[in-house]
């Protein structure tokens, strides 16, 4: 058996980098940083006896004086009234709404003695099914945030509300044309609301404003069926998945939902795995999890979908678009593509990312022949998530410029920081009559505008929400205003004269849907599903008029250029990200940069330009650059692309985010539709170096084959396809050489398993352990040292192929440039990696003072306290999972996050010890769910059914990739995982016996095309041996 | 013969005074357990004043209405509907489980109450509540008053009698030397210095080794100076058996939780389902306080209740809740603390493990000023845990765990064998 496999943690180790050979020698990115400790006193290093002396009497007398101190008189302080509902110690969850984005998932928010302090998933929700996303999951620290506004304010001075409300309705009054600039806006009591304010002042005119806007969908949509809607996707329905860009496992539109959707047809048992097709110009978190994958330049996919059109057309009988030449992918991509739509009519979908009309035209144009209308393209449970309207946006700011407009209200938008011309914008609002924004922080449009009235945050507030036609969703307050903010709501109807307060408003619109009873259970569920109207749409073939020429044109003026593409990350999202601590330090699912955005080019690209990774470069385009942008060679980037991410590069608001990496936002264009692009952008080297924070190639593992694939099409064949290393050493188990006793779990066995099919790496656990385990921000200096403290983290591997599609396997392939290396075509498999609970854990054997040791249910447990800090465990741990607590990460100005205030560290869970300096920790399996669970059963009087107990990581996976429970219960589920063909072990032949079963990840691809050729299980691995059908494996496993 | 005269006379007072008040003794308790959270006796709480009722009503028909005083309004007895409407028609509770002679003694105990119109050391209403700082000279519902005259009267009849014995010895030695004065001399001369006993302890320690000798008073010196030092530095680490710090209210468990015997879950009431056994909030003392104001001689609220009224703003003169009063929250000194990396669950112990309060708190019901009996630390938990069996029998949990853990000859297992050693059990 070859020992070296396929998979790689990146370029630097296929490159055999000097910096990262260097860096795997050692545990730590550096020595003991006792240079630090001199330096920051004395200016050198020379410290001498008198030093030592000095600090040694100091230390002496510091430790007599602080014993002289009385043991701190703790108080205990009872309600006064206790609420009936209330309970010091046990957990209180309600229904509630995100708002984190406008796709409103429903969730439930725990709350400890009043005090939220965890979002999860409503299972109970049919659209959401209990996922959250890491930005949801973040959106807690929003509330905790020590720099959000405090008092309403009036031009820069702290003022109470009865002043403002004064003032703004006197100069609402006399104001000649307001403008009210609103994100997606889908709660129908908010519009009545807006319609209140409107009513009273008719000057006011609402204008819908995304910073990254998808707004062209619902403009195709009115254009093409006479609806101006976003469709409903249905990816759960579609056999065939087509997606152009479109990054509906990460970011577009409604991620939870489509991931849940999407990973329902991702179970190889099934054997009828959906096939997805994604065609991008950047390697997005949908594309890495995609059977095939096809880079192309951004201005040429309107083309590409033409050309598509064409070809499914032509299988139709329909008449093709126009008579221009066809523009075809390699290895006849669209072709195949539109062959394999065309098999599966009905049950297939075509998405499209793009923010341009004509795009979104043709994209349902394709649907329509397909007949998917209706089916996977549902126009009667439409989606309300998103909604902008580029082109009035566009007008307004050539209005206020002007003077036309004189007055504007910015309701939790900020378009100074993420408009294309943002200063231009801020100059406009200072010369207005009236300029309102209601933002929390004092953020970039905030700071220019005369009145700030702080909105209350989500987690405070009333609200109804409609995220797709018919499925309402509630929020309810679950904590009093912690400052004195007041819900926009609540303001406008103060404005327009109402004088009831929003609750009420809200009540009242319900009262002939939902009243008494009724009203009751749907706040208590958090939604209701109302009647759908079903209305027949078709589709009106003139919309595609016309489109055809100018994407011709783009394409081919294209070819040679370089581009500029823009699009958002998981976590920092549009910019509502950039403030929060986890959301920052969560690593990019792709490149597991954390802390900066930068520009991915291609490796050609990257050698024609001759910079390379570190370097930083100026971005030229047209009426404007970027300047200083980090560069990061990315496999899978179109050659002559240049991709950004755009919610970076703050200015104001919070300082976790000031100055972290730059704002992109100037390089969009607004015309009819704010597009994502530059199609002809000149780059040039920049003076100095920068380092990116990736964490990938930290903790580096031997290339030892962890992930095993296989195709489909194996699969099928033989059900052990890819994993015959397992079974083989399963067999040979026996005599394996083990230097510990066998452990037995009589009672509980708390066993993982994780679907590798499933995992799209998009980092929701990450963020949700964060919150559950008090896992503390180290910031970018300290992931760059390798220290970051993650619990959870997700291993990116990609697989290469040369010219001829055969994988590399050797370091020296890279620069070999007979047979080269395809880096435009990379395949990318995620496994995330938490302690691994080993049966036989050789960090327990190392540990000089018994502070982790094994449980009798099979965990293994870290007592902090008995930690001396030796760091033993986590030089044998295989999997280096453990973390170190370098320093003390509360309390401490050298980490001003979170955990540095008081109103930040309201978010701890008191269920987790807060960690301190020199003590190793690490993935507990939530032990603290662990225990309440079987608490709550033994007070029930019953036995613990599965699924009771469910870790942080495994509620909020979206994909549902994380199966965890007892194996010793017949009935769960993680032991139907652990008794599948598919279930291996990650270095299971050094027999340690890891509790965490990973399942093969199998991939749809079709061997029958050349391109895709090679995908399947790995060349290296064991022939296919006879087995014994009787071969019991949970036995091994338990 | 004076003297078996003078004790003959106090055993006789004592017995006839006791004799008198047996009754209205066990009246007392009854009473004090059972009416006075509606009742006192020189004026109207809830309920009317007792003063001369054993006068105004017939000691039957006060059988019938406080056994259930419903059922005598239901029947219609016209002085039965008459006092349910002069007291607003708030019914009075149904006492069925109250024997006819038990009964007789509260009224019996009204009567000797109301007789005594000023006794001294009694609180005029129900719930004598002593603070700690008065002492405890005053009777505090262990004793009934009149055991407490009869103790004091006994002391005297003591007092006397040792002075008497103490007279008549110097009588008997005085008598003894001016008869033998010779044998009186030889005994004086026969005592010797320890300083000349070669027997002596302390002459064999300090005489002749008295390296030895140094070597033990230093031993005993570090050992004295050792264990207090361990004791202040189990205090700084948080170990505090003992400390009983005073609380922002005179509380007494003494008198709630033992002379009134509310149980421990009417006002910690998390401590069966909750990781905390709580400190009640203000509005449950209110329930009881509402009506027990425990007004002294002058008429104003006992000052220790005044606090709670102050926190939840309620004014007592008015008795209703006054929302202009400014509501202070109460700060209690938490006297059980445990360090914030161990894990305790409450209902896990008093549910589930069935753990009486007491083994971890000690005889709370008898203390005045609460303090903290045991240690709290590991190695006092981990005993308990070897120990404790776990009651697989009555929960249906364990039902299942049990059988797999059984161990051959053993009927049940321990905490620790079903992992309660695990330092993950715990600390997490």
């Amino acid at each position: 058996m070859e020992n070296k496999n396929q998979y790689w943690r990146g370029l630097e180790e296929l490159n055999n980098d000097p910096k990262f050979l260097a860096g795997k020698k050692h545990e730590f990115a550096e020595g003991i940083p006792l240079e630090d400790v001199f330096t920051e006193e004395d200016g050198d290093l020379t410290s001498n006896r008198r030093d030592f002396l000095k600090y040694f009497g100091f230390g002496i007398s510091a430790v007599a004086l602080a014993a002289c101190n009385k043991t701190p008189v703790k108080n205990a302080i009872p309600y006064i009234v206790k609420p009936e509902n209330i309970t010091p110690g046990i957990p209180n969850w309600y229904a509630s709404t995100c708002n984190a984005c406008a796709a409103n998932c429903s969730i439930i928010v725990k709350t400890r003695e009043g005090r939220p302090i965890k979002i999860e998933g409503n299972a109970e929700s049919p659209v959401f099914k209990g996922g959250v996303c890491g930005t949801g999951h973040g959106s807690i620290l929003g509330l905790y945030d020590n720099e959000r506004l405090r008092k309403p304010r009036i031009k820069g001075a702290d003022a109470n509300w009865d002043a403002i409300d004064k003032e703004v309705i006197a100069a609402l009054g006399s104001s000649k044309n307001v403008a009210l600039i609103t994100g997606t806006v889908n709660s129908p009591s908010t519009k009545k609301a807006i319609a209140a304010l409107v009513a009273k002042y008719p000057q006011v005119k609402h204008i819908s404003y995304e910073p990254f806007s998808y707004g062209a969908i619902a403009k195709a949509s009115k254009e093409s069926f006479g609806k101006e809607v976003i469709p409903g996707y249905r990816f759960d329905l579609a056999k065939v998945i087509v997606s152009f860009g479109a990054d509906f496992l990460g970011t577009w539109i409604s991620p939870v939902e489509f991931t849940k959707q999407w990973a329902k047809n991702r179970s190889a048992e099934d054997k009828a795995m959906s096939r997805h097709i994604q065609i991008e110009s950047y390697l997005s978190v949908t594309g890495s999890n995609a059977d095939v994958r096809y880079p192309i330049k951004p201005s040429a996919e309107t083309a590409y979908l033409i050309s598509l059109y064409n070809k499914v057309a032509a299988l139709a009988g329909a008449p093709a678009l126009g008579s221009l030449p066809a523009v075809e992918l390699p290895v006849n991509g669209i072709e195949n593509t539109a062959k394999e739509l065309w098999a599966n009519k009905g049950q297939s979908i075509v998405v499209s990312g793009s923010n341009s009309i004509g795009a979104q035209v043709i994209v349902n144009a394709i649907n329509s022949l397909l007949g998917n209308i209706g089916t996977t393209v549902d126009l009667a449970n439409y989606s309300n998530q998103h909604y902008s309207d580029d082109a009035q946006f566009a007008s307004f700011v050539n209005d206020l410029s002007s003077g036309a407009t004189d007055g504007v209200i910015f309701y939790n938008v900020n378009p100074v920081y993420s408009y294309s011309e943002g200063a231009k914008l801020a100059e406009a609002i200072k010369k207005a009559k009236l300029s309102i924004s209601s933002g929390s922080n004092l953020d970039e449009t905030a700071s220019v505008c005369m009145f700030n009235t702080p909105d209350s945050h989500y987690l405070e507030s009333w609200n109804d929400n409609e995220p797709k036609a018919g499925y309402f969703t509630f929020t309810q307050p679950t904590i009093s205003t912690v400052f004195e903010t007041r819900q926009m709501q609540d303001s406008m109807l103060k404005w327009a004269g109402v004088s009831s307060n929003y609750y009420d408003f809200m009540l009242n619109n319900w009262s002939t849907t939902l009243s008494g009873d009724s009203w009751t259970k749907a706040l208590h569920d958090g939604f209701y599903q109302g009647p759908v109207s079903h209305v027949a749409v078709s589709f009106n073939s003139e919309a595609t008029k016309g489109i055809e020429a100018g994407a011709y044109e783009l394409y081919t003026n294209s070819t040679k250029k370089l581009e500029l593409k823009l699009y958002t990350k998981i976590g920092v999202g549009a910019g509502e990200g950039a403030h929060n601590p986890w959301l920052q330090e969560m690593p990019d699912p792709i490149s597991k940069v954390s802390w900066d955005n930068y520009a991915a080019i291609s490796h050609a690209t990257a050698k024609e330009l001759s910079i390379k990774d570190g370097d930083k470069i100026n971005i030229n385009f047209k009426n404007g650059k970027i300047e200083s942008v980090p560069v990061l060679v990315q496999p899978g980037q179109p050659n002559n692309v240049i991709a950004l991410a755009v919610g970076y590069g703050r200015t104001a608001g919070g300082k976790t985010g000031l100055n972290v990496g730059v704002n992109a936002y100037t390089a969009t264009i607004f015309s009819t539709t704010q597009s994502h692009m530059q199609n002809d952008v000149k780059v040039e080297k920049a003076d100095g170096k920068y380092e990116l924070a990736h964490t990938q190639t930290h903790h580096t593992i031997e290339g030892r084959a962890i992930i095993k694939e296989a195709s489909l099409g194996e699969y099928i064949k033989d059900s052990k396809a890819g994993n015959h290393d397992h079974h083989k050493s399963l067999k040979e188990n026996g005599n394996l050489i083990t230097l510990w006793s066998e452990k037995d779990s009589k009672g509980h066995k708390w066993t993982m398993a994780i679907d590798l099919n499933k995992c799209t790496g998009c980092g929701s656990c990450v963020v949700s352990c964060n919150a559950e385990n008090n896992v503390p921000v180290v910031g970018r200096k300290e992931v760059l040292n390798r220290r970051e403290m993650h619990w959870i983290r997700i291993d990116r591997y990609y697989r290469f192929h040369n010219k001829d599609n055969n994988f590399i396997t050797k370091e020296d392939d890279y620069n070999n440039e007979a047979t080269g290396v395809d880096f435009e075509n990379v395949s990318v498999t995620f496994q995330p990696v938490m302690c691994q609970q080993c049966g036989h854990a050789p960090c327990e054997t190392v540990c000089p003072v018994l502070a982790t040791v094994h449980s009798s249910e099979g965990l293994n447990h870290m007592a902090y306290n008995r930690c001396v800090g030796t760091r033993y465990c986590a030089n044998n741990c295989p999997y280096k999972v453990r973390r170190f607590n370098w320093f003390k990460y509360r309390d401490n100005d050298q980490f001003d996050f979170n955990f540095n205030h008081d109103l930040g560290r309201m978010v701890i869970n008191p269920d987790v010890t807060v960690r301190s300096r020199g003590v190793m920790e690490k993935c507990s399996f939530c032990v603290q769910r662990i225990q309440a669970g079987k608490l709550k059963a033994k007070l029930e009087n019953r036995t613990i059914v599965d699924g009771d107990i469910k870790t942080a990581c495994q509620q909020s996976c979206p994909a549902d990739a994380i199966i965890f429970g007892d194996i010793n219960d017949e009935k769960s589920k993680v032991r139907e995982h652990f008794k599948k063909d598919r279930a291996y072990f990650v270095l299971e032949e050094y027999n340690i016996q890891p509790a965490v079963a990973y399942m093969t990840k199998i991939r749809n691809v079709n061997e029958t095309l050349v391109h895709e050729k090679g995908h399947g299980a790995a060349k290296h691995e064991a022939k296919p041996e006879e087995h014994k059908p009787e071969e019991k494996h949970a036995e091994h496993h338990s | 013969m004076k003297l078996s005269k003078l004790l003959t006379l106090a055993v006789t007072i004592l017995l006839s005074y006791q004799l008198t008040f047996a009754d209205a003794a066990e009246g007392e308790q009854l009473y004090k357990a059972n009416c006075t959270a509606c009742h006192a006796i020189n004026e109207k709480v809830v309920g009317p004043a007792l003063k001369d009722v054993h006068k105004r009503r017939e000691s039957a028909w006060l059988l019938k209405w406080i056994k259930n005083s419903q059922k005598l309004i239901a029947s219609g007895d016209p002085v039965a509907v008459q006092v349910y409407k002069e007291n607003n028609e708030s019914p009075m509770l149904a006492f069925e489980n109250l024997t006819d002679a038990q009964i007789t003694s509260i009224v019996d105990y009204i009567k000797k109450e109301s007789e005594t119109p000023a006794a001294p050391v009694v609180a005029s209403t129900a719930g004598t509540t002593p603070s700690p700082t008065d002492g405890n000279t005053n009777g505090t519902g262990f004793y009934s008053n009149g055991t407490y005259y009869a103790l004091i009267v006994m002391s005297l009849v003591l007092a006397i009698i040792v002075f008497v014995l103490f007279r008549i010895r110097k009588v008997v030695d005085s008598l003894y030397e001016q008869k033998y004065p010779e044998a009186v001399a030889a005994e004086k001369a026969q005592e010797v210095s320890w300083k000349d006993n070669k027997l002596s302890f302390r002459y064999k320690l300090f005489k002749k080794h008295p390296v030895v000798g140094t070597i033990v008073v230093s031993l005993l010196f570090m050992v004295i100076f050792g264990l207090l030092g361990f004791d202040y530095g189990n205090k700084e680490i948080g170990v505090q058996k003992g400390y009983a710090p005073t609380q922002p209210i005179n509380y007494s468990h003494e008198l709630h939780a033992g002379t009134y015997k509310i149980n421990c879950l009417y006002c910690h009431s998390g401590a069966d389902k909750s990781k905390q056994a709580t400190i009640p909030s203000a509005s449950t003392c209110m329930n009881c306080h509402m009506h027990v104001q425990a007004k002294k001689e002058d008429g104003k609220v006992s000052p220790e209740i005044q606090k709670i009224y102050n926190a939840v703003g309620w004014d007592s003169e008015k008795r209703m809740y006054d929302p202009s009063k400014p509501k202070t929250p109460i700060k209690w000194v938490r006297i059980h603390n445990l360090p914030d990396h161990a894990y305790f669950n409450h209902a896990q112990h008093v549910k589930i493990g069935k753990v009486e309060c007491q083994a971890c708190h000690g005889p709370i019901e008898t203390m005045k000023v609460v303090s903290q009996q045991k240690s709290l630390q590991m190695g006092w938990c981990i005993n308990c845990h070897r120990e404790a069996n776990v009651d697989v029998a009555n929960n249906d949990y364990y039902e299942k765990l049990h059988a797999n853990l059984k161990i051959e000859g053993q009927t049940s297992i321990t905490v620790a064998q079903n992992g309660g050693l695990e330092c993950g059990k715990c600390h997490y």
